[in-house]
């Protein structure tokens, strides 16, 4: 992937050849990015366990200490949702996307627009975060009016989509550059891959930015009377489910690009990781009604186009599934692995680096099958709102997501800093309990929903008889054990990530943790006159970014057009 | 590459595209029959059809949407169930927080029973425990949907989208009676 460039004019090559300052420069930035993302995580985290004994049958809001923090569960979750899901995903993928393209590409950005992002970035986080510790927007994750919050609160959350733009934007112009100064060249594959992500999440952004600035911002200030809570609900899902794409894709770009590396072997295929991405970003956004089977009042005719569409993106999910596997084969049987099955113990299971992201993909696969079920309209009213749906995305973003990132620092914290990483063993210990932990919250939580336990209630605090009525002992014996295990993993972890922050910089981190490209067993090639037909087809992002906002319009237009022309208008209430 | 080890014990581009050939037919096939599944569950009428068009003749009630600062106007006024003068049953449920009224929602044994549900203030959720009737309750829409109860018995009604401080506290019951409710 990097090898030496082709012959270029003095003058494209004299600018865009980034000197040693520019890489420091950078480096800190990207630092700051990924620092302030597992602070936000932290706190995030710590909260968890409190949600997990609520599912346990024991509620811990009601003590003393945790009264004086925190106004009620609600809060604790909303807190929980917001830190771990929009704030630690937000920050780590900026930072990572905006570092790794530059990187690859070679060139340099304007750094000093690039720190006026970050600012913004942190500014809408801290704007944002004075309602929820106050409790003026115990709105949960997903906000949904009439409940209403503090204006303060709808204006940082913008901010901070805004912000993200401001990074995607950057990034799509210096590869627009790059492309300009690199005719006929085609696209290195991390880069291409972050490209990718960063247009799928300006086309999939397009309906919370929509519902935040011209429903929820003018309605909470009062310029407004009424909101109508499906149309808001729709726009949020626009976004909402192809943001869990955006948290995932970086992640599959870490098990592409960089996996097979820590492991020994080579990436499969790099055109077939190209379509996987282009798959992404046409299909990713167009889904979004499947989080909406139970509303009324939208056209089954629309909810089952997106269902079928939403199947499809089981497809690059699995050529990834296929692709990640046969690298590591690759790599097991360089190791000296043998047999159909028996070079699987020959990966290196005892390097956090790599067991994270292999970890959080075994994770993915269970992750993914579940969420064939919560997209299938026939399934769905059995699972929907129950505990099964936090089971499921603990799998997905809490561990494919996040699990990865977590690995990754184990790489990109030396590499960026220079500084060793303190303990392997304790670094192992967190990734593997980590893991285990998810999987039993997982399954406990998967069988109190099937059995009909909601989901986001205080059920431990419930005075009536229904949930003794249910046979939920064991289930709910692991949800609660599985909170501690997490708590346990949780403290090795940022013990680890900390030790390592606050540890002195002992050596040129660019010579001795490089970034660890892979190579390709099948690779793209360098030029586009010479490659095949599946490179050439993938590689013009910016005509396949139209086709993807097409799409979206088509899918979305006649819904949105029909509840903006039968709007009900109905006024807000603050009830918690 | 290791030394020493021979470089056919290694994944070469010809075998891996012929597998990778295989894998992609068969994630296609699987979306297929998915596809297929979900369909015959359409088209036998076993796919949960939440509208609001059943609600269209109900007084207040337009493109399946009503006001909900004027419920006392519609049969929503007074929450349960009644026999239409054709023989059929309606139930009429409102959610608000937090509360399901009726309190006891009865309903006929055997018989369909059209139920519609709306919401006075924020949104919540309405699933009745051990069957497949789950859904979102919206102010300003009205969920509409038939179903016959079969069996006789009591079952939970449980709220399960957020909707305030005392939302874990929002169950009630449904019974299914033989007989005039």
């Amino acid at each position: 992937m990097t090898t030496a460039p082709l012959p270029l004019p003095d003058s494209a090559r004299a600018a865009s050849l980034p000197d040693a300052a520019f890489l420091a420069r950078l480096k800190t930035l990207t630092q700051y990015y990924v620092v302030t993302a597992f602070l936000a995580l932290l706190v995030g985290v710590l909260i968890g366990p409190l949600q997990a004994l609520n599912y346990g049958g024991v509620n811990v809001y009601d003590t003393p200490i945790l009264r004086a923090l925190l106004k009620s569960y609600y809060q604790g979750l909303s807190l929980h949702g917001v830190l771990n899901a929009l704030v630690f995903t937000q920050f780590f993928i900026s930072g990572w996307l905006l570092y790794l393209p530059t990187r690859d590409l070679k060139v340099t950005i304007n750094l000093r627009f690039a720190w006026l992002s970050y600012l913004m970035m942190t500014a809408g986080l801290l704007i944002a975060a004075v309602p929820l510790l106050l409790n003026q927007a115990t709105l949960l994750y997903t906000f949904y009016p009439p409940m209403q919050g503090s204006p303060v609160f709808y204006i940082g959350a913008a901010i901070m989509v805004a912000a993200s733009l401001l990074v995607a934007g950057q990034v799509i112009a210096a590869w627009v550059g790059w492309k300009r100064a690199h005719p006929g060249r085609v696209t290195p594959l991390v880069a291409f891959m972050s490209v990718a992500t960063w247009m799928m999440w300006t086309v999939a952004s397009l309906g919370l930015v929509g519902e935040v600035v011209f429903v929820l911002i003018p309605w909470s200030l009062g310029w407004v009377g009424g909101v109508d809570p499906l149309l808001s609900k729709t726009l949020f899902w626009w976004t909402g489910h192809a943001i869990v794409y955006f948290w995932v894709l970086p992640a599959y770009i870490s098990w592409y690009a960089f996996l097979p590396h820590h492991a020994g072997g080579r990436i499969v295929s790099e055109p077939l990781v190209r379509l996987t991405f282009v798959l992404f970003l046409l299909n990713s956004t167009p889904v979004g009604l499947h989080h909406q089977y139970a509303d009324p009042n939208i056209s089954t005719t629309w909810k089952f186009i997106h269902m079928f569409l939403t199947f499809l993106i089981a497809v690059p999910s699995l050529l990834t599934a296929f692709s990640v596997a046969a690298s590591l084969e690759d790599a097991a049987r360089a190791r000296g692995g043998r047999g159909l099955v028996g070079w699987i113990g020959h990966l290196p299971w005892g390097q956090p680096v790599f067991s994270a992201s292999v970890l959080a993909m075994v994770s993915f696969i269970v992750g993914g099958a579940g969420g064939i079920v919560n997209a299938s309209a026939a399934f769905a009213p059995v699972v929907h709102n129950t505990a099964w749906i936090p089971g499921h995305f603990h799998i997905t973003v809490g561990t494919a997501t996040t699990l990865t990132f977590m690995g990754t620092a184990f790489w990109l914290i030396p590499h960026l800093t220079g500084k060793r990483l303190p303990s392997v063993r304790l670094a192992s210990a967190s990734v593997w309990t980590w893991f285990i932990g998810m999987m039993v919250f997982a399954l406990g939580m998967h069988w109190q929903g099937l059995l009909g336990v909601p989901r986001r209630a205080l059920v431990s605090a419930t005075t009536q008889d229904v949930y003794r009525e249910m046979p939920i002992r064991v289930p709910a014996l692991l949800t609660a054990i599985s909170g501690m295990i997490l708590l346990v993993s949780a403290l090795l972890f940022f013990y680890v990530l900390f030790r390592m922050l606050l540890s002195r910089r002992v050596d040129d981190s660019e010579a001795t943790t490089p970034i660890p490209y892979s190579e390709a067993i099948s690779s793209a090639g360098e030029t586009l006159a010479g490659a095949s037909a599946l490179v050439r087809l993938t590689e013009p992002l910016l005509a396949l970014w139209g086709v993807a906002l097409l799409l979206v319009l088509l899918m979305y237009g006649p819904v949105v057009a029909r509840l903006l022309a039968e709007a009900q208008l109905v006024p807000g209430w603050r009830l918690y | 590459m290791r030394a020493g080890r021979p470089a056919l014990a290694r994944l070469d581009h010809h075998t891996l595209e012929r597998y990778e050939t295989i894998w992609l037919g068969l994630s296609v096939i699987m979306v297929v029959l998915l596809f297929v599944a979900v369909l015959a569950s359409f088209v036998s009428g076993t796919y949960p059809s939440l509208t609001g068009e059943s609600g269209h003749h109900v007084a207040g009630v337009r493109n399946g949407r009503v006001d909900p600062r004027l419920l006392g106007a519609t049969p929503f006024a007074t929450p349960g169930t009644r026999q239409n003068a054709d023989g059929t049953y309606e139930a009429f449920v409102v959610a608000r927080a937090f509360q399901f009224e009726p309190a006891v929602l009865k309903v006929p044994a055997g018989q369909p029973v059209t139920i519609h549900v709306t919401s006075a203030d924020v949104m919540h959720g309405l699933m009745i425990v051990g069957t497949n009737i789950n859904t979102t309750v919206i102010p300003g829409q009205v969920s509409s949907f038939t179903t016959t109860f079969r069996r006789e018995g009591t079952l939970d009604v449980i709220c399960n989208e957020y909707c305030g401080s005392g939302h874990h506290g929002m169950i009630s019951r449904l019974t299914v009676e033989v007989g005039p409710p």
